[in-house]
C-alpha cells in the first residue's frame, strides 16, 4: 500500500524537517505538542453493521441541522442527541446492481462493486475502511484490529440470485479478496485482548518462548518451500498463510519491543475473567460491546467492526411488544401495517444497543474527556428500505468526536447521490489516514468536521 | 493424451476463436461447434414470441437475457441456462401469464430441442487451464482443511478423541455450496493463532505427561482414553542401547508425517523436525516432551493444514499419484485423513488402478467414517447446519424446542443418509421410505412409543405421515419462520435443495395484496396467497413453490403432524401448474418420484461438487450423465454414484502449469 510508504515519510520527513521548517507552522504546532507531552489518547473507530435496513419514516429526522427531531426508532438516542451525528441522502452507487442483499453487505465499508460469484474471483473491489485505519494504526496496539459478530458465518451459496453467501457475512476486508474471519465467542475475544493461559505460561517462560519461536520459523520455512511446488492459485493460498503467520510473529514482536505509546490508559477495567458464552441474544450482544469497549478501554486496539447478525438474518424479534416474526421476514413488510411497526420496533431495538455502547464508552474518563470524545462509532446497514432493498439513503449514525476533530449533534441532510463514501474518508482522514479519495468519495463531509481542531493536511 | 488435445485445439482456433488468442499454438481453444437443428428458424421465434418481452437485456427479469444468443455456439456456451429455461417451460411456469401460453405441440417442441443440448462427448477427458476453464472442467484448488476435517484428521491421527473444532471459526461454502471449496477458504490471522493452540492441546492430550495422566484420571473416572493405543500409534521408535535418542526420533517421526502429511516425506523435511526435538532434548527434556515439541510443528505446518497437490515440471495434464488419490478419497468419503490400508496402496503405487478404486469406495462406505458424508455433505446439501444456530423457533410459543433437540433433529438427517450408505441401499428412500431413525427425544416429538434413550434407532412407520427428507423435523424447522410454517420457503427449498432448480428472488419492493382482499378476514392466508399469485411477476415461481408447500403444511414448525385446533385435517391439496393434482406429503412425493432422475441428478451434481470442492461446468455434465445411467441400472445404489465419481476423469487428474508458472513472492 502506497499510503503506508507515504505515511512514514511523511513522519520521518517531519522529524527531519523540523529545524528548517517554516516559521509559522512551527508556531501552530508548538503548543499542541507540548500540550501533548502530557500525552492525548488515541483516536479509536468502531464500525458497526446491522443487516435488513429501517423503516425510513421512522428514522430520518425531519428537520436537518441541529436540534433534530428523534423519530420514533431513533428515540433511545434521547440522552445522547448531542453526541451522535444521523446522516441522511448517502448512497453507496456501487450497489446499484446486483442483488438484493450480499452485493450490498460484502462492501458495507469498501463502496466498490461487488463481484457477482459462488466462489471463484471473490471480490469487494478494495479494502474495507477499518481495515485501512488499522493498517495505518494498527502497530501501536498488541491487537492491530479485531473483528466481531454474533453468527457463524451463512454456509451455503444462494443459488437463486448466483453469490456465495460469503458476501453476507464479512463487512472487514484485509483486501478485495480476502474477508477477515470475525470472533463470534466472546471468550476468545476477551482471550484475545488479555491473553489465554498459553501465552502468559510463554510470557513467564523463556524456554516456551523460544518453542514458539522455533515453531513459527519452521511453518514460515515449509510454507516457503511448498509455495514453489504449486500453481499459481494455489499460491495465493500459501500467501494467506505466511501472513496470517506473520501477523502472529508481529504481536510477539510487539510484545518483546518497547512499547510504542507515550499515553496510557487511565481507567482500569471492569471485567477481569473471561466471560461464558450467554444464551440470549440481548445477552450476547451486550457482551460483545463490553468487550468492544474493553479493546477500546484497554487500548488494546484502536479499530473495530461488529456485526449484529448476518445479512438476511431471519433473528426472531418476537420478545419485542408488536413483533410477531423474524427479522428479514418483517423487513420485507409489503406496505402492511402490522410488519411495518415491527420492522422500526427492531430497528429501534438495535439503536438501543448502540446508545448502551455509547454511554457506557461516555462513563469511562480519559484525559480531560472521555472515552466516547476520543472515539467515533459508525452504526449503519446496507440497504435503506428492506421491502425494495434499496442502496441509497442508507441509515447511518456516527457517535463520538474522534478526539475533538469531529462536531456532533446533526442531522447532515446531504443532497441526493452523496456517496457514503464521503462519511468514510472523512472518518479516515479524522483517525489520520491521509488518503484524500476512497472507494466513490468526492469529498469529505465538511459539516461534520470541526475546523478548528481538524485539519487533515496540516 | 497430449497429442490430441493439440489436435483438437488447431482445430478449434481455426473455426472460432473467442478468447483471445495469443500464440495459436500455446493457447487451447474452445471446442468446435456442432451439428444442431436450425436455431434460428426453429427455435428464434418461439423465444421472441413468448420470452424476450421480459428477458431481455433491459428488463432482466429474473436476471436472464434470451435475446443475446444469437448463435447456436451462443446456446451451447449456455447450456444450463437453456436447461433451467426448459424445465420452468415444461412445468408450465412459464410463460407466467395463462393468456400468453403457447400452444402445446410448439411447448413441447422447445422443451425436446433445449432437453437435447449436449456438450461435445470428446471433450469429458479434458482438465481446464486458467484459460479455458470457461469451456472444460475446472482445477481443483489446493486448500486448507476446514473445521470438520481438520478435527476429524486429529482424531484419526492422533487415535483418541480430541476436541478442539469449536476453537474455529466456521467456514464459508462456495462453488456448488460446500465447505470443501478451495477459493472460499481463506487464512486469517486468527486462524493461526488457533492452529497453534489447538496443534498444543492435542498433542497435550494425546499424549499427556506422566502426572497429568494421573490427574486426568482421578479428576474424570469416566472417561477412559486410550493412551495406551495413542502411543504406539504416534511413537513408533523409542531409544535404546542401540538407538541413539535422535535415531530413534528420526524414524518417529518420518512415520508420524507420512500419515499427518499425507505423503512421503522427504529426508530433508525429516532433518528439519529432528533439529527442533533435538533443541529441546539437548536442553534436558525427555524423549517423549522433545518429541512432541516436533510434532506439534509438524501440525502448524502447511504440510498437515492444507491439502496439496504439488504440480509436476512438465506443463499439461497428469494422473495423480497415490498418495493424492488417497487423499482426494479420504476427505471426499470421509471428511478425514486416509488410514492405513490407502497408505499402504499409495505407498506401493496400486491405488490408481479403477479396480482398487471400486473396491476402496465400496470399503470406505461401509466404514464407520462415512458418517462424515452425513455431517458434512448431506448437513450442506439439505441446508439444515443453521438450525438451533440462527435458525431458532420461537422459544415461548416452542419451549420444547432447545440444543438437544436440535441436534437430535439433525442427527436424523445424518443416521439417515448415513445408513443408505451404508447399506448402500436405494438413494431414492432419501425422497422417500418407510423407516427412519430416532432417539427417545425425536421419537417423542413424532409421537412415536416405545423408544427410550439417546442412542439412534431404526424405526418403521405405521402409516405414511412421513418417510424421506421431506418428512424430517430438521428439514420442516429450518424452513418454518420463528412462530409459523412457511409454505414458500418449503416450496422453495423442495425446488432447490432436491429439484436442483434455482428460484430467483422477488422482484423489489413486491406490492401489497390488493386493499380488498388484506382488509377481507374471510380470507385465509392460503387465499391470500392465491390472490397474490395472480400477478405474473409473482405466478412464475409461486405457481410451482407455493403448491409444493401447501403439501406439506400438514407439519407444523416443528415438523410434528399437525390438525386443524378442531380435530379436522389441514388443506393439503394443492395443484401444480403442469397439472399434477396431490394431497398431502405422500401423494406430493409420488409426484415428486415421478421426476426421480431430476432428483438423482441434483444429487449427482451437488455430489461431483463436494468432492471436487469447486462450481461445476457444463463439461462436468458428463460425468454426471454417468453418473445417472450407472444410478438407473443399479436401482439408485450410492456405491454406483460414488465410484462413479472418483473413477471420473476430473477427479482422478489435474492440470499443471509447468515450472514457470509461478507467482511472484509477495
Amino acid at each position: 500500500m502506497s499510503t503506508e510508504k507515504w505515511r512514514i515519510s511523511r513522519r520521518t520527513m517531519l522529524r527531519g524537517l523540523g529545524a528548517s521548517m517554516a516559521l509559522p507552522l512551527m508556531d501552530a504546532m508548538m503548543p499542541a505538542k507540548a500540550a501533548a507531552a502530557v500525552a492525548k489518547p488515541p483516536v479509536r473507530m468502531a464500525c458497526i453493521y446491522f443487516p435488513n435496513g429501517v423503516w425510513r419514516d421512522a428514522w430520518i429526522p425531519k428537520t436537518a441541522g441541529r436540534g433534530f427531531d428523534l423519530p420514533y426508532s431513533l428515540k433511545p438516542l434521547v440522552g445522547l442527541r448531542d453526541r451522535v451525528n444521523v446522516f441522511s441522502g448517502l448512497d453507496k452507487a456501487a450497489s446499484r446492481g446486483g442483488d438484493g442483499h450480499y452485493a450490498k453487505t460484502a462492501n458495507f465499508l469498501t463502496g466498490e462493486p461487488v463481484n457477482k460469484t459462488t466462489g471463484k474471483n471473490v471480490s469487494v473491489g478494495g479494502i474495507s475502511m477499518d481495515q485501512l485505519a488499522a493498517q495505518h494504526v494498527g502497530g501501536m496496539t498488541p491487537l492491530p484490529s479485531l473483528e466481531l459478530g454474533i453468527d457463524p458465518v451463512i454456509s451455503g451459496i444462494d443459488t437463486a440470485v448466483g453469490y456465495t453467501r460469503l458476501y453476507g457475512s464479512y463487512i472487514s476486508w484485509r483486501s478485495a479478496t480476502q474477508p477477515v474471519a470475525k470472533e463470534i465467542n466472546p471468550r476468545f475475544v476477551y482471550e484475545r485482548i488479555f491473553g489465554d493461559d498459553r501465552t502468559k505460561a510463554r510470557a513467564a517462560d523463556p524456554r516456551a518462548a523460544a518453542d514458539f519461536r522455533s515453531l513459527l520459523d519452521l511453518a514460515l520455512d515449509d510454507a516457503h518451500r511448498l509455495r514453489h511446488k504449486l500453481g499459481r492459485d494455489d499460491q495465493v493460498k500459501l500467501d494467506e498463510y505466511l501472513e496470517s503467520v506473520r501477523a502472529v510473529e508481529r504481536r510477539i514482536e510487539f510484545n518483546m519491543k518497547e512499547d510504542p505509546r507515550e499515553w496510557r490508559p487511565s481507567s482500569e477495567p471492569k471485567m477481569t475473567e473471561a466471560p461464558e458464552n450467554p444464551g440470549g441474544v440481548i445477552e450476547r450482544v451486550r457482551l460483545m460491546l463490553d468487550l468492544m469497549v474493553l479493546g477500546f478501554q484497554t487500548d488494546s486496539t484502536r479499530v473495530q467492526s461488529f456485526m449484529f447478525a448476518n445479512d438476511v438474518s431471519g433473528r426472531n424479534f418476537s420478545f419485542l411488544p408488536n413483533v410477531n416474526g423474524g427479522h428479514h421476514d418483517m423487513s420485507h413488510h409489503e406496505n402492511k401495517e402490522d410488519k411495518i411497526a415491527a420492522y422500526q420496533e427492531i430497528s429501534r431495538w438495535h439503536v438501543e444497543q448502540f446508545a448502551y455502547m455509547l454511554e457506557k464508552m461516555r462513563s469511562i474518563p480519559e484525559g480531560e474527556g472521555t472515552l466516547l470524545d476520543n472515539s467515533m462509532v459508525l452504526f449503519g446497514s446496507s440497504i435503506s428500505d428492506g421491502n425494495a432493498h434499496d442502496p441509497n439513503n442508507l441509515p447511518m449514525l456516527l457517535g463520538g468526536n474522534a478526539g475533538g476533530k469531529l462536531k456532533t449533534g446533526y442531522h447532515v441532510a446531504s443532497e441526493r447521490n452523496t456517496p457514503l463514501c464521503n462519511l468514510y474518508l472523512t472518518m479516515l482522514n479524522a483517525m489520520d489516514v491521509p488518503v484524500d479519495h476512497f472507494g466513490d468519495s468526492t469529498r469529505m463531509l465538511h459539516e461534520i468536521q470541526n475546523t478548528e481542531t481538524f485539519d487533515p493536511f496540516a | 493424451m497430449r497429442i490430441r488435445l493439440i489436435h483438437k485445439l488447431a482445430f478449434g482456433c481455426a473455426v472460432a476463436c473467442i478468447a483471445p488468442c495469443v500464440q495459436a499454438e500455446d493457447m487451447p481453444q474452445p471446442p468446435p461447434p456442432l451439428a444442431y437443428a436450425d436455431y434460428a428458424q426453429d427455435v428464434v421465434p418461439f423465444v421472441q414470441q413468448h420470452c424476450v418481452s421480459c428477458h431481455n437485456p433491459d428488463k432482466l427479469k429474473g436476471d436472464l437475457d434470451l435475446q443475446r444468443f444469437e448463435t447456436m455456439d451462443q446456446v451451447v456456451d449456455a447450456i444450463a441456462v437453456w436447461q433451467r429455461a426448459a424445465i420452468r417451460v415444461k412445468n408450465g411456469e412459464m410463460p407466467p401469464r395463462r393468456t400468453d401460453a403457447p400452444p402445446d405441440d410448439q411447448r413441447n417442441a422447445f422443451v425436446t430441442w433445449a432437453e437435447g443440448l449436449q456438450v461435445n462427448t470428446v471433450d469429458c477427458d479434458v482438465i481446464a487451464t486458467e484459460e479455458t476453464v470457461g469451456w472444460f472442467p475446472g482445477v481443483v484448488m489446493s486448500r486448507r482443511l476446514n473445521r470438520a476435517e481438520y478435527q476429524n484428521t486429529m482424531r484419526d491421527l492422533l487415535g483418541v478423541p480430541v476436541d478442539v473444532e469449536h476453537l474455529f471459526p466456521a467456514d464459508n461454502s462456495g462453488g456448488e455450496g460446500f465447505d470443501t471449496t478451495g477459493d472460499t477458504l481463506y487464512l486469517s490471522a486468527i486462524q493461526m493463532e488457533k492452529y497453534l493452540e489447538a496443534a498444543d492441546r492435542a498433542i497435550e492430550t494425546a499424549l499427556p505427561r506422566f502426572d497429568a495422566l494421573l490427574a486426568n484420571v482421578k479428576e474424570r473416572p469416566g472417561t477412559r482414553l486410550d493412551y495406551a493405543n495413542a502411543r504406539r500409534l504416534l511413537i513408533t521408535a523409542e531409544p535404546s542401547e542401540d538407538l541413539p535418542p535422535s535415531m530413534a526420533a528420526t524414524l518417529a517421526i518420518s512415520s508420524f508425517i507420512e500419515r499427518a502429511w499425507r505423503r512421503a516425506p522427504e529426508p530433508t523435511e525429516v532433518g528439519r523436525l529432528v533439529k527442533i526435538f533435538n533443541q529441546a532434548f539437548d536442553r534436558g527434556d525427555t524423549y517423549l516432551e522433545s518429541l512432541k515439541l516436533a510434532y506439534k510443528a509438524a501440525l502448524i505446518s502447511p504440510n498437515f493444514l492444507f491439502l496439496v497437490e504439488p504440480k509436476p515440471a512438465e506443463r499439461g495434464e497428469y494422473a495423480l499419484g497415490g498418495y493424492e488419490l488417497a487423499s482426494r478419497l479420504s476427505y471426499f468419503l470421509w471428511s478425514s485423513m486416509p488410514d492405513e490400508e490407502l497408505f499402504g496402496l499409495a505407498r506401493t503405487g496400486r491405488l490408481q488402478s479403477a479396480e482398487a478404486l471400486q473396491q476402496q469406495v465400496a470399503r470406505m462406505l461401509r466404514d464407520p467414517r462415512a458418517r462424515g458424508l452425513g455431517e458434512q455433505f448431506a448437513s450442506q446439501w439439505l441446508e439444515i447446519t443453521p438450525l438451533g444456530e440462527t435458525k431458532l423457533p420461537d422459544p415461548t410459543r416452542y419451549p420444547e424446542f432447545d440444543a438437544s433437540l436440535a441436534q437430535a433433529m439433525r442427527d436424523e438427517v445424518v443416521t439417515f443418509f448415513y445408513e443408505t450408505i451404508r447399506t448402500n441401499a436405494s438413494l431414492l428412500q432419501l425422497i422417500d421410505s418407510k423407516h427412519t431413525f430416532v432417539n427417545e427425544r425425536l421419537a417423542k416429538l413424532y409421537g412415536f412409543e416405545g423408544i427410550t434413550g439417546d442412542d439412534f434407532q431404526r424405526v418403521w412407520f405405521a402409516d405414511d405421515r412421513r418417510g424421506g427428507v421431506m418428512g424430517m423435523a430438521a428439514v420442516l424447522t429450518v424452513t418454518s419462520h420463528p412462530l409459523r410454517t412457511s409454505p414458500v420457503n418449503r416450496g422453495k427449498w423442495v425446488m432447490e435443495q432436491l429439484l436442483g432448480e434455482r428460484v430467483p428472488p422477488p422482484p423489489p419492493n413486491v406490492p401489497a395484496l390488493p386493499a380488498d382482499t388484506t382488509h377481507d378476514e374471510t380470507l385465509s392466508l392460503r387465499e391470500q396467497m392465491e390472490v397474490h399469485r395472480e400477478n405474473p411477476d409473482c405466478a412464475g415461481c409461486h405457481s410451482r413453490m407455493d403448491p409444493i408447500g401447501f403439501g406439506l403444511e400438514s407439519y407444523d414448525p416443528l415438523g410434528r403432524w399437525r390438525t386443524q385446533p378442531d380435530g379436522s385435517p389441514i388443506d393439503t391439496a394443492a395443484q401444480l401448474p403442469s397439472g399434477e393434482a396431490f394431497n398431502g406429503p405422500a401423494e406430493l412425493k409420488k409426484v415428486l418420484l415421478a421426476n426421480r432422475d431430476g432428483i438423482m441428478r441434483n444429487l449427482a451434481r451437488k455430489t461431483l461438487g463436494y468432492a471436487l470442492g469447486r462450481a461445476l461446468t457444463q463439461y462436468d455434465e458428463c460425468v454426471i450423465d454417468d453418473c445417472i445411467h450407472n444410478l438407473q441400472a443399479s436401482n439408485y445404489r450410492p456405491t454406483e454414484l460414488f465410484s462413479t465419481i472418483v473413477l471420473s476423469y476430473p477427479f482422478r487428474h489435474r492440470f499443471s502449469g509447468g515450472e514457470s508458472d509461478v507467482k511472484e513472492t509477495s
